[in-house]
């Protein structure tokens, strides 16, 4: 009795602890739980350089917010993103909007400028080698008399054959975006749109930066719209996806949580008729909760909110440990005092805790950071949950607090209709029957493991962001070229080979374009022969300079002086010379520099279709240091090894288990294990038979069911007499709280939880209805008093 | 990013285009409407004289013109060589006899479609676009006018220098001075409006 005191004094120190420790970090630390759903992705250790480039890209998109103002009339247009910009104006501590410089703008031709005979395009190089004198000849007349013979930079004399002007066309062409009236402008057939573009100053997954962005936003949309009501506005950016995933996931915790919890309140007060349980309940998986908090938040340093989502679930699995204490209580005599019942309960109770840990360790064992925490945090949550039960229940339930009601004996009474299985021909004609129906639906299984089982962003969101791409042309930042070599120059010359076997694919339409630094400052040998080209063809005795100079009557002297400042303009461009100026800015993310031992670039592909992907991507076959990098492909490619891995996981668990458990239940084992391998089995022959997919997801609900399970076939081990009602009851109790928690979480909007969510309803089910028919016919030991 | 390349062939054309219907000053603006014949089919002769940067000479063209409302512009440089520049609402098309050698899309340089914007608002008598883009100064009296353009934004302004305009009925004469030292002097004669403006070969370009 004293020792009952003790250790319920004791754990009452460690629960004030952990009071404390929460009261810290709620109310003094603020803390917030993290949204990235990136989090929840593996890690890339193997490869440094893709983990930088990925890093790159995404670090350039991640904190950017772009919005269009669209109107059919470019005044109305320009006006409503006025409005926009004046709304946006008022937080100056939340946006750098890009300034459009005129200044800059003018003066970011002048680096190529001092370089201009060494730029070229691939098309103009093409025709330098094919075409004769008197074509280029006829191009510079041609300029020569022409009032407006295409784009001019700088005086004639300065580009005579236009082919600088031609080169900064093909750049200008990367983007469709233009500078107009002070304003960045894009437009369609249909409608023109002013771009803004927004970059954030507060980390755009943080929930601060969700909680004031947004209104904000929205406020200037609406002003934007009260300015000029047709007005179109396209708002994209990686904050909109977080904002609206956290809201789903948080409107996902009440939903889960509060049914969960209300699903057990009734359940406790139909069985025990009093609230003293339920509140004992509520305080052991509330302890268990904070618990797991606690220590998640002193070994990972945050928290992540599916954790929390996930976390609510455990409620599901906590409270077995108290319902089976209480269950007990109500059935034993009077005369047993309750830490004597708990020092009975306490192998079984054991078991089901270590089962259930094992179950959660198996999410452990994924590569996602988010899974291991969501394994941590349930796992500590149900350590501490047990704790609270085994040292404070029996101090605090005396051995005539509960009484049973009317619904609980009918239930009781009903496991003596349940069938038993023996070995006969009904059950073998019964497995017979079970294990074709169960094979056929497990064939016909197909397999997901898209990331988007991940994710769910609304329509208006996609449909916005399609429009986007469509309309600003912009590479995907997931899917692109990685290209590497010992030095800057090789990188550079390993780009052009790249781009050679890009060009056909552009001329076919499977790419509209690409972006390359080797576009801006083509390699030294790139530029070494475009020099010698250009003198050769161009400034050559009896070349088109001189037949120029023929034509327009000018003399030696003129030819000498074109030719020195055209060769002035020859100096090669050095990449680090282009990375100062602010021309290099939009254009810096592509470039990775000296990195792990080496240097690295990417090749940023535009108009790119899903269709496409696989003839684009076999371009980089056969040129050294590129690599394909497809972000999106390889979270699918991990989400899929990972399915298989785990359902060796989920193999291997069963046979730990059954290790485990051996030495206590001997030749009865199988009964423990068997009830939830079959269900289990027919679960997924039920999501066959529906033509489901097999995604990770369900695999990680099988391994949790296998803690669950575990759980109810210990039960009835633990009182193998069909007389006595009492781990039936629990059983009952726990499953039907297992359905209500899960099969809520069958209702979230997010694939993966959903698919989760319905293994564990089915599987729960299932494991609940046959269980009993596990039941050995003849009690031989732990018998009921 | 780098408008300023497209703009700048953008003023070359709304250069031309005032050719036919010059800006004015808030205060000109109706007296120069007023003077200012709008035919819908307008053709007639160009002499152009470009001194380069550079170049002792001054280099002497000529050709024909044609402004057709609703349709766009036809500038024929006869001689010394034969190039014909086209502008329509989706593109700039730039001939060298029966070769392409210049062609702009509106569908990738989505700037076309704005400098034809701004080309076919003036056709039609609106100078508000123009205005936005330029300071409008100059003269009026009884039967002509002379005014200049300055751009108001400083990059436009160092990419196409002033523009100088002088006309009646229809404009005399256009002087484009750019900074880089290149100008250019375009006088028009023989204007003939109408249908019967357009030859044969020039409808057919259009």
């Amino acid at each position: 009795m004293t020792r009952t005191r003790q250790l319920a004094a004791l754990w009452a120190l460690a629960v004030c602890l952990l009071l404390g420790h929460n009261a810290y970090l709620w109310l003094v630390q603020r803390i917030v739980p993290d949204t990235d759903i990136m989090a929840l992705l593996p890690v890339q250790e193997r490869d440094p350089v893709l983990q930088a480039s990925f890093a790159h890209m995404v670090d350039a998109a991640q904190q950017r917010v772009i919005v269009l103002v669209g109107a059919e009339d470019w005044t109305d247009a320009k006006r409503a993103a006025d409005a926009y910009q004046a709304v946006l104006g008022t937080r100056s501590d939340l946006f750098t909007a890009a300034a459009i410089d005129e200044q800059t703008q003018n003066d970011w031709l002048s680096v190529f400028q001092q370089h201009r005979l060494t730029l070229l395009t691939a098309e103009q190089e093409a025709q330098l080698r094919t075409q004769p004198a008197q074509y280029w000849l006829d191009a510079a007349l041609a300029k020569l008399y022409s009032p407006f013979g295409g784009p001019k930079l700088g005086s004639w004399q300065e580009d005579p054959f236009g082919l600088f002007g031609g080169w900064v066309q093909e750049r200008a062409q990367e983007t469709p975006v233009r500078p107009r009236d002070g304003h960045l402008f894009v437009a369609d057939a249909h409608k023109q749109y002013v771009l803004l573009p927004l970059t954030l100053k507060v980390p755009a997954l943080s929930m601060t930066a969700q909680e004031t962005v947004l209104p904000l936003l929205q406020q200037a949309a609406d002003a934007s719209r009260k300015t000029a009501p047709n007005v179109e506005l396209i708002e994209a950016g990686v904050i909109l996806h977080a904002a609206n995933a956290s809201a789903q996931a948080s409107g996902e915790v009440s939903t889960i949580g509060i049914g969960s919890l209300l699903g057990i309140i009734a359940l406790m007060w139909f069985a025990f008729h009093s609230f003293k349980p339920i509140s004992l309940i509520l305080l052991s998986i509330g302890v268990g909760f904070l618990g797991a908090l606690s220590v998640c938040w002193l070994l990972f340093g945050q928290i992540h909110l599916m954790t929390l989502v996930f976390g609510a679930s455990l409620i599901g699995v906590a409270q077995d440990y108290g319902i089976y204490f209480l269950c007990n209580r109500l059935a034993a005599g009077e005369q047993l005092d309750s830490p004597a019942l708990l020092r009975r309960l306490m192998p079984g109770l054991c078991f089901t805790l270590l089962a259930a840990v094992i179950g959660y360790m198996g999410l452990a064992l994924t590569p996602f950071p988010g899974l291991r925490q969501m394994a941590v945090f349930s796992a500590l949550g149900l350590v501490f949950a047990w704790l609270t039960v085994v040292c404070w229940f029996p101090a605090l339930i005396g051995s005539r607090t509960l009484k049973s009601g009317a619904l609980v004996r009918g239930y009781g009474a009903a496991l003596r209709a349940w069938p038993l299985l023996r070995f006969n021909r009904a059950t073998l004609v019964a497995v017979m029957v079970f294990a074709v129906a169960a094979a056929y639906g497990v064939s016909r299984l197909g397999a997901n493991d898209d990331i988007r089982l991940l994710q769910n962003p609304p329509k208006h969101l996609i449909a916005d962001q399609i429009k986007l791409s469509k309309l600003l042309d912009a590479p995907t930042p997931v899917q692109y070229f990685l290209v590497r070599a010992p030095s800057a120059e090789q990188v550079l010359q390993r780009e052009e080979q790249l781009k050679a076997r890009l060009d056909p694919l552009i001329a076919a339409k499977q790419i509209s374009g690409y972006q390359a630094m080797s576009n801006w400052v083509p390699s030294a040998a790139t530029q070494a022969a475009r020099r010698a080209l250009i003198e050769q063809k161009l400034l050559g005795s009896d070349g088109p300079l001189q037949g120029l100079a023929h034509e327009t009557g000018e003399d030696a002297a003129w030819i000498a002086a074109t030719r020195a400042g055209l060769l002035a303009s020859a100096a090669p461009l050095a990449m680090d010379d282009f990375l100062k100026t602010p021309a290099s800015e939009p254009w810096r993310h592509l470039w990775l520099g000296q990195i792990d031992g080496g240097y690295a670039s990417i090749v940023a592909l535009r108009g790119l279709g899903m269709a496409a992907v696989p003839q684009v991507m076999r371009a980089a076959d056969g040129v050294q240091g590129v690599q394909w990098v497809d972000k999106v492909a390889e979270i699918s490619s991990v989400l899929g090894r990972y399915r298989v891995n785990m359902s060796w996981v989920v193999l291997g668990a069963y046979a730990v288990v059954f290790v485990l458990l051996f030495p206590r239940y001997r030749g009865r084992t199988w009964r423990v294990l068997a009830p939830t391998a079959i269900a289990s089995i027919a679960a997924l022959a039920i999501l066959g038979f529906a033509s489901q997919n097999l995604q990770l997801f369900h695999v990680l609900a099988l391994m949790l069911l296998l803690g669950v399970g575990v759980d109810y076939g210990i039960f009835m081990q633990e009182h193998p007499d069909r007389r006595d009602h009492t781990p039936w009851l629990a059983v009952g109790m726990s499953a039907a709280n297992t359905i209500l928690s899960f099969g809520l979480l069958g209702l979230s909007h997010t694939p993966a939880l959903q698919a989760f969510g319905l293994t564990m309803l089915l599987g729960t089910a299932l494991v609940w209805l046959i269980v009993p028919c596990f039941g050995t016919t003849t009690s031989s030991e732990s018998k009921h008093v | 990013m780098n408008a300023s390349k497209m703009i700048r062939a953008a003023l070359a054309v709304a250069a031309l285009v005032m050719t036919t219907f010059p800006a004015q000053a808030a205060v000109q603006v109706s007296k120069i409407q007023a003077m200012l014949a709008k035919p819908a089919i307008m053709c007639g002769r160009f002499d152009q004289t470009k001194t380069l940067a550079g170049m002792k000479k001054p280099l002497a063209s000529n050709g024909r013109f044609c402004v057709v409302a609703g349709k766009g512009v036809l500038w024929r440089t006869l001689k010394p060589f034969p190039s014909t520049m086209r502008l329509t609402r989706d593109e700039i098309v730039n001939y060298q006899g029966d070769r392409v050698a210049m062609r702009l899309d509106a569908k990738t340089e989505p700037t076309v479609r704005m400098i034809n914007n701004v080309l076919f608002s003036l056709l039609s008598g609106d100078l508000a676009q123009l205005e936005s883009l330029f300071e409008v100064d100059g003269t009026v009296d009884a039967s002509s006018w002379n005014v200049s353009l300055k751009a108001k934004q400083a990059a436009l302004d160092k990419a196409i220098g002033t523009i100088k305009l002088e006309g009646g009925a229809y404009v005399k004469n256009i002087v484009m001075s750019e900074n880089s030292g290149d100008r250019t002097n375009i006088v028009f004669s023989d204007i003939k409006t109408g249908e019967s403006a357009l030859t044969a070969e020039e409808a057919a370009l259009f």
